[in-house]
């Protein structure tokens, strides 16, 4: 049953990542201005998007494990195992934005890269996790998974900061598509449509890519406990 | 198609291959983690207790 349900949720993300690639490549028309180059945006903007969610999930771990720590060790252990698996989608979906971004800005601007606010704040927010995960990789000792969910709170205030920066500060980066000024937003409902099916099936594809992420983390704490006893054992 | 038309569709191009990329990338990475983990599971279940 539960192979079954996986099996459905799979289908499904494929069904809607074809869905919205037909969308944004085949339906939606070419912007007035920009032409062909806008279709970036349908990749571009949702994962962006979707980076925030990722890297709250992982401020809510590793809220979490500071929480359950000293009480309750099992549910701080998955706690944690969810911070890190958010901190890493985040950083694949951060990166894909930080590339992404740039291929369009070559073309509409004639430079890769410009040090504007939502540029480098974004910038700072995948160092911040990147870090995060280096830590995680490379640092040893008990007190490892504290220092990152602190670290993971703290990178998670940058989120708020990405998300303003280019409407308190107006400098290179086009304005917000939504949430901006009464300008903002598409103009053409097919353009509409293929933003919001491929926000979907990012979503999709990212909550799948976190839950089998989820349960790798979680069969490596019962190996490393497993390893931990033998030891203890001999 | 003029020069431009072209280039654009290149750029376009560009951005969705490094997206698909990374995140089967990604992707491919975690499931090799994961049989590795299978392995290691298999080679602990077989040990004498």
């Amino acid at each position: 049953m539960k192979k079954a349900a996986i099996g459905l949720y799979v289908l499904i993300t494929v069904g809607l990542m074809i869905w919205g690639f037909y969308q944004a490549i085949y339906v939606a028309p070419n912007d007035a201005m920009q032409g062909e180059l806008s279709r970036i945006f349908y990749y571009h903007v949702p994962t962006a998007m979707l980076c925030f969610l990722f890297f709250a999930i992982s401020l809510v771990g590793s809220i979490g494990y500071l929480t359950y720590r000293r009480g309750n060790p099992l549910r701080a252990q998955a706690a944690d195992a969810l911070a890190l698996a958010g901190a890493e989608i985040g950083v694949i979906y951060c990166t894909v934005v930080l590339i992404t971004g740039p291929i369009w800005g070559r073309r509409a601007w004639g430079i890769w890269w410009t040090w504007d606010w939502r540029l480098t704040t974004t910038l700072v927010l995948w160092l911040i996790y990147v870090s995060y995960l280096l830590l995680r990789r490379f640092a040893a000792g008990p007190q490892v998974q504290t220092l990152a969910a602190v670290l993971g709170i703290f990178g998670a205030l940058d989120v708020p900061i990405v998300y303003m920066s280019n409407r308190w500060f107006r400098t290179q980066h086009p304005a917000p598509v939504f949430g901006g000024d009464s300008d903002s937003g598409f103009k053409d409902p097919l353009m509409l449509h293929a933003f919001g099916w491929n926000i979907l099936a990012w979503f999709a594809w990212g909550i799948l890519v976190l839950c089998f992420r989820y349960y790798v983390e979680r069969r490596q704490q019962k190996i490393a406990a497993n390893e931990a006893q033998e030891a203890l054992d001999a | 198609m003029d020069t431009k038309a072209i280039l654009d569709h290149q750029f376009v191009v560009a951005a969705y291959i490094v997206t698909w990329v990374i995140q089967l990338g990604y992707l491919a990475w975690l499931g090799m983690k994961w049989r590795a983990q299978k392995r290691e599971v298999a080679r602990i279940a077989k040990m004498p207790r």
